[in-house]
Formats: C-alpha cells, sequence, structure tokens
C-alpha cells in the first residue's frame, strides 16, 4: 500500500468520524485494500467500492457523498484512489481548500436532516435549557425504586432452548452422553426447556414545552431501565427526533440529564409528533420486531397534521409486540383523550396509561414484560 | 469501469441475474479480499438470489443456513446421530468391548451429522458458497457464533476435536433488518446495500425472467410497479412480486394493462389489505393509463 493511499484514507476515516459516520480503522483498512485492488477507478467506482468496504448504512450515503466529495477536493489533485485518474471530474480546481471545506459542511448538514420534518417553529430555536427543580437526592432515591422495577422485565420465553431440571423436552445429546456412565441404560432423560429472555423496548419520549415537567422523570425511568434490559432503544422528539440510546450510559442519571438537555436541539419546544413518529418508521422500523414492546411518553398535544400521526401510530402497531402510550395528563381524572393527537393515535394503542408518579410506573413495568 | 468488475457484471448477467454496478464491485471484491459479505436491503430485492449466482458463476455447491430465532448449534453445525450412537452402544453390550472403545467409535465422524455451517467447510473439492440467510432473525447469542466462525473457518466439537476449514467458503449473510446486526459482526465483513431496481434495470429483469411478456408489457409493468412504489405502502412491492406478476398477467393473455386485469391480479402484488384497500380506492384507471401512455411516473 502507497503512503499516499494510506494517508488518504486516514484522513477520510478522520473526516467521517468527525461528520458523524462511526469508522474503525479496520475498515480503513479495508477500504484501502479495497482501492489497492482497482486501481483504474472512476470517482464513482471508488465511491460505490469505499461505500461497501466502510459499511456505510443506506441513511448515511448522502453525508457520506459530501464528506468524500471534501476529502477529494482537499487532497487535490490526487484522489483517494492510489492514482490520478482521467475521468475525475474538474469541478475540485479552483475552489479553496478551506471554501470547499465550508460549503461542503453545509452541504452535509443539510443531508443530515433530510428526511426530518420542516420544523414547527421557523427559527427552529436550539435552546439549551437546564433542567429545574428535582434535587439530586430525589433522583438518587428514585434511581433505586426504578432499579428494582427495571430487573422485573426479564420474564418473556425464548425459542431457544437450554438445560433444564426435571421440566421440557428431552435432550438426546446429554441424555445419551449420561447414559455412557451406566453401560448404555439410559436412567432418565435430560431435558431442555425454553430460555428466559429479556423484552425488547423503544421508547419515544416528548420533550417539548407542555411536557417538560414530566419528561425529565420519565426519562429518568427509560434510563433506570435502560441499565437493566439490555436492548432498550431511547428516542426524544419535539420538532426533531434524536436517538439517543448511544448518548446514556456514563455518569449517574442526574449528570446524563444534563448532557440530553445541552444536546438535544429544541428541548422544551413546541412538537410535530407525527412528523417525528412518521421518521421514527422510516429510519428506525427495523427496531421495531415482533418481540419489542413500543412505548410512546406524550400528551398528544400535537401541532401537525392528525393524519400522519394516524399513518406513523398504525405502522408501528403493525411491527411490534404492543403500543403503549403512557400519558401524564391522565393522572388528572378529568381529562379526557380529545386533543386531536391524541384521538388519532387512539385507535393504535394496546394501552393508554398514566405517567404522572412512581406509582403509575410501577403499575407500567408488567404490561411492558407481558 | 475496471476489467474484474466488468467480468463480474457480465458473468452476473450471463447467468440470469441482472445487476448494477455497486453488486458486481461487492461480489467481485468480496471474493478477492475473501471476506463475508453481508447484503441488506428491502424484501423482496433479490438478496438470497445473488449467493444463488455466485455459486453458478464459480460452479461451485451452494450451501444454505435459513436463520430463525432459536436456531442452535445443533441445527447450524452438527449433530450426533443418536439412533445409529444408541444401536452401537447396545450392540457392544452384547458383544462386551470395553466401554472406552465403544465411547472412541460412537464419537467419530461416522456417527455425526453435518449441518450446514460444518458442511461449508468440509467441503474437500472446492470452496463452497454459503449463504446465511437472515441473520436478524437469529438471536445474538447464534451471532456471537458465527462471529467466531468466520475470523477462523475452524470449529472445534469437543469430542472429535478441531475441525479446521480445507477450503475458506464464500461467505454471504443477508439482513431484512429486522435487527439491527452487531457492530463486529458488521465489521467483519463487506456491505452492500441493495435498492429497488430503476425503472431500465426492472425492464430487463422482467424481460429476462419472464420473455413471454414481451418488451411493450414489461415496460408498462415496470412502470406501473415503479409508481407505486413511490406510494406510502405498509409493503412495498419488491422485484420478486413484479416477477409473480408478470407471470400471472402473461398466464391470463394480457397484451397491455388494463384496469380489469390489474384489479384482479393486484394482490401479486400488494400483500397487506390496507395497501390493497388504499391503492383500489384511488382507481386504477389513472395509474393504468400513466403505465400505458409511457408517462414518467
Amino acid at each position: 500500500m502507497s503512503l499516499a493511499l494510506a494517508t488518504g484514507m486516514a484522513d477520510l476515516g478522520r473526516t467521517l468520524r468527525e461528520g458523524g459516520i462511526p469508522v474503525a480503522l479496520g475498515d480503513e483498512i479495508d477500504a484501502a485494500r479495497v482501492l489497492a485492488r482497482l486501481p483504474g477507478a472512476d470517482r464513482e467506482e471508488a465511491r460505490s467500492a469505499l461505500r461497501i468496504a466502510l459499511k456505510i448504512r443506506r441513511g448515511d450515503w448522502a453525508l457520506f457523498d459530501a464528506l468524500l466529495d471534501a476529502v477529494l477536493s482537499r487532497t487535490d489533485p490526487n484522489p483517494v484512489g492510489p492514482r490520478p485518474t482521467a475521468s475525475v471530474d474538474g469541478r475540485r480546481s479552483g475552489r479553496t481548500a478551506t471554501g470547499a471545506r465550508a460549503e461542503v459542511e453545509v452541504e452535509a448538514s443539510e443531508a443530515a436532516g433530510e428526511g426530518s420534518s420542516p420544523g414547527y417553529s421557523p427559527a427552529a430555536l436550539l435552546r439549551s435549557k437546564p433542567f429545574e427543580a428535582c434535587t439530586a437526592s430525589d433522583l438518587a432515591a428514585m434511581e433505586s425504586v426504578l432499579a428494582r422495577l427495571a430487573a422485573r422485565l426479564a420474564t418473556r420465553r425464548s425459542r431457544r432452548l437450554v438445560p433444564s431440571r426435571g421440566r421440557g423436552v428431552a435432550d438426546l445429546r446429554r441424555s445419551l452422553r449420561r447414559a455412557l456412565s451406566t453401560g448404555g441404560e439410559m436412567l432418565a432423560f435430560a431435558r431442555r426447556t425454553r430460555a428466559v429472555e429479556e423484552t425488547r423496548l423503544v421508547f419515544l419520549v416528548d420533550t417539548s414545552g407542555s411536557m417538560e415537567a414530566n419528561a425529565r422523570f420519565l426519562l429518568a425511568f427509560v434510563l433506570a431501565l435502560g441499565r437493566t434490559a439490555r436492548s432498550t432503544e431511547v428516542f426524544a422528539f419535539n420538532t426533531e427526533l434524536v436517538r439517543l440510546t448511544g448518548r446514556l450510559g456514563a455518569g449517574g442519571i442526574a449528570g446524563t440529564l444534563e448532557r440530553l438537555a445541552a444536546s438535544v436541539p429544541d428541548w422544551s419546544g413546541g412538537t410535530r409528533i407525527g412528523d417525528c413518529l412518521a421518521r421514527f418508521v422510516a429510519e428506525h422500523h427495523h427496531r421495531v420486531d415482533a418481540r419489542t414492546v413500543v412505548v410512546v411518553l406524550s400528551d398528544g398535544l400535537d401541532r401537525g397534521e392528525p393524519a400522519d400521526l394516524a399513518e406513523a401510530m398504525r405502522a408501528i402497531a403493525g411491527r411490534a409486540r404492543r403500543l403503549l402510550w403512557l400519558n401524564p395528563l391522565l393522572g388528572d381524572p378529568r381529562y379526557e383523550p380529545t386533543a386531536r393527537g391524541m384521538a388519532a393515535a387512539l385507535p393504535f394503542v394496546d394501552a393508554l396509561l398514566p405517567a404522572h408518579d412512581l406509582a403509575s410506573l410501577e403499575a407500567l413495568v408488567p404490561r411492558l414484560s407481558a | 469501469m475496471s476489467p474484474e468488475i466488468q467480468g463480474m457484471l457480465e458473468a452476473l448477467e450471463r447467468n440470469g441475474y441482472v445487476a448494477d454496478r455497486a453488486i458486481a464491485t461487492a461480489l467481485f471484491l468480496a471474493s478477492d479480499l475473501e471476506k463475508p459479505l453481508l447484503v441488506e436491503g428491502d424484501a423482496g430485492v433479490g438478496k438470497t438470489e445473488i449467493a444463488k449466482v455466485l455459486a453458478r458463476i464459480l460452479g461451485t455447491e451452494l450451501i444454505r443456513l435459513q436463520c430463525y430465532e432459536g436456531l442452535d448449534v445443533a441445527t447450524a453445525l452438527y449433530e450426533w446421530n443418536y439412533p445409529r450412537q444408541m444401536l452401537r452402544v447396545r450392540l457392544s453390550e452384547r458383544d462386551g468391548p470395553a466401554t472406552s472403545d465403544t465411547e472412541a467409535a460412537i464419537f467419530g465422524r461416522d456417527y455425526l451429522l453435518e449441518r450446514p455451517l460444518l458442511r461449508a467447510i468440509t467441503r474437500p473439492d472446492r470452496p463452497p458458497v454459503l449463504l446465511v440467510d437472515e441473520i436478524d432473525r437469529a438471536d445474538d447469542g447464534f451471532e456471537a457464533f458465527l462471529l467466531e466462525l468466520l475470523s477462523d473457518f475452524q470449529v472445534t466439537i469437543p469430542e472429535l476435536g478441531t475441525v479446521k476449514a480445507q477450503h475458506v467458503p464464500r461467505v454471504i449473510l443477508t439482513s431484512n433488518r429486522t435487527r439491527e446486526i452487531g457492530d463486529a459482526l458488521r465489521r467483519r465483513c463487506l456491505y452492500l446495500y441493495v435498492e429497488h431496481p430503476d425503472l431500465a434495470k426492472e425492464v430487463r429483469i422482467i424481460q429476462l425472467r419472464v420473455p413471454e411478456a414481451g418488451a411493450e408489457l414489461a415496460g408498462e409493468i415496470a412502470r406501473f410497479v415503479q409508481a407505486l412504489r413511490k406510494r406510502r405502502l405498509a409493503k412495498v412491492p419488491g422485484v420478486a412480486e413484479t416477477l409473480d406478476w408478470a407471470e400471472a398477467l402473461v398466464r391470463l393473455d394480457v397484451r397491455h394493462l388494463e384496469t380489469e386485469a390489474v384489479g384482479a391480479t393486484l394482490g401479486c402484488l400488494l400483500k397487506d389489505r390496507d395497501d390493497l384497500t388504499e391503492v383500489s380506492r384511488g382507481g386504477l384507471a389513472e395509474p393504468v393509463a400513466d403505465a400505458r401512455g409511457g408517462n414518467p411516473p
């Protein structure tokens, strides 16, 4: 492998990582090997080969293309490929390196926002608001209760068979092994039974202004669940949909919540539930399968089109094992689910449950593992 | 285009698979670098077909492992032939040799049933194509096991010892993304995302696979399906559905799309009740006319 190729690849890898596309060293090595193997490749061919070698997901293609073009124009006149080729387009010439970079950054951010809602407030204020009230000791006390609740989740029976005592179907392999010690006389069958498996959970948490007081509390619950149940996906939405799953973890619940408020755009802004859920369906539907319980945490006060919401709810309900809607407003006995958004979503929901205090969350747990 | 990729493209075509450059590039690179290829894409875009056609091109055996939840080593890798083992134990009991001899015998190769994964690494003559279909349906534990197999191409059977691959098989994994594939497995592979074909490609696929349809009907069918894919549907029809539909229309002696025939055979394309109602409600006359008129949908 030539030095130029190696440096070019390292540059590309770094640019992709900075741009938010996860690329590991092993992928870069694959990519370099691929390019070394295709010396005559033109730009389109190199692009296609790089997507294959770097394992770029379909949703990241637009962003990847923009970043790749940026790197290619930076390393002018040498493209990432080991040799310059005749068919590389001439667009790059005449641009300064910094100019090209700035332009591509705009393209990249546009690409990243592709498919998202136009945003309810035209300014889509990127407000970052600190969480108020609720002291650290409150949260700490809650944490242990929530963890206990979460531990009760692992109750679903898998189809995978594991050795068991006494019950289940005969396990011939183990039975025969045992029989050898008694001269081939099978005194008792060894048995296997279905394994107990964790529930898969997907949470969609509304962090809009009308939910602000509750969102924090609910997210704390979701975070506690995420620690026990391994496969828990968490999304926050208001006018945009943000996947939080990767950002949970390190630090206590309080610390994580601080970070989230800082990093989620438009935290406590308006809501477009339908658009956000439609986006979830379009981009993340593979995270929902027949083993997954999907929980929407929202008051259903939607500024968008109810038909969009209904459409998205239908799609989710069709894939998921259960679809639950937690509405903090249900804590008030006089509340009726007549808000336009709530009414549109209701036909597709398996259960509409209150979520205004710890007791209501406690009642939720058995439903999650059902 | 690089000559190697051009060559692969032509080989695919010769074997009845209308490919595009991305697919040809991925197949060539996977063979050349001896890496497994992970193929993702919507249902019905021809993922499984890629493995089949690769086996035809290489003139080698296709070994297929269909994944499902609860798939275990006994089904995927190997199993002992219990009835035979039992028989042997009984016989030796009567004749009376030492237990250790019996054990050595019944845990030998003769009593081993090879399942797809073991078969794939023990072919003596040439490397087979191993298709691990719908890996997303297997559980995480199986994925981890597969990862181990794909890195070393050897398996350890406690009673027999380690079996090492004679030839490293060409591995193709497919996924419908009903579950996200683990990062470790993804990194071990090259990655190909197959999209629905564009109009020109779909016409060629129909002509290649259902030649009775004729150029005009093939064009109309492809235009109709392409327009359908742009609508909001729960289950978007794939190439497999297009071909089913084309065959159905040919069976019914349809020469050109017409509202009545389309309405009667729409079930070949749309396999969801809500989709059917949705599409029928808007009336079929207009989309059929668009497809026949050749207007870009």
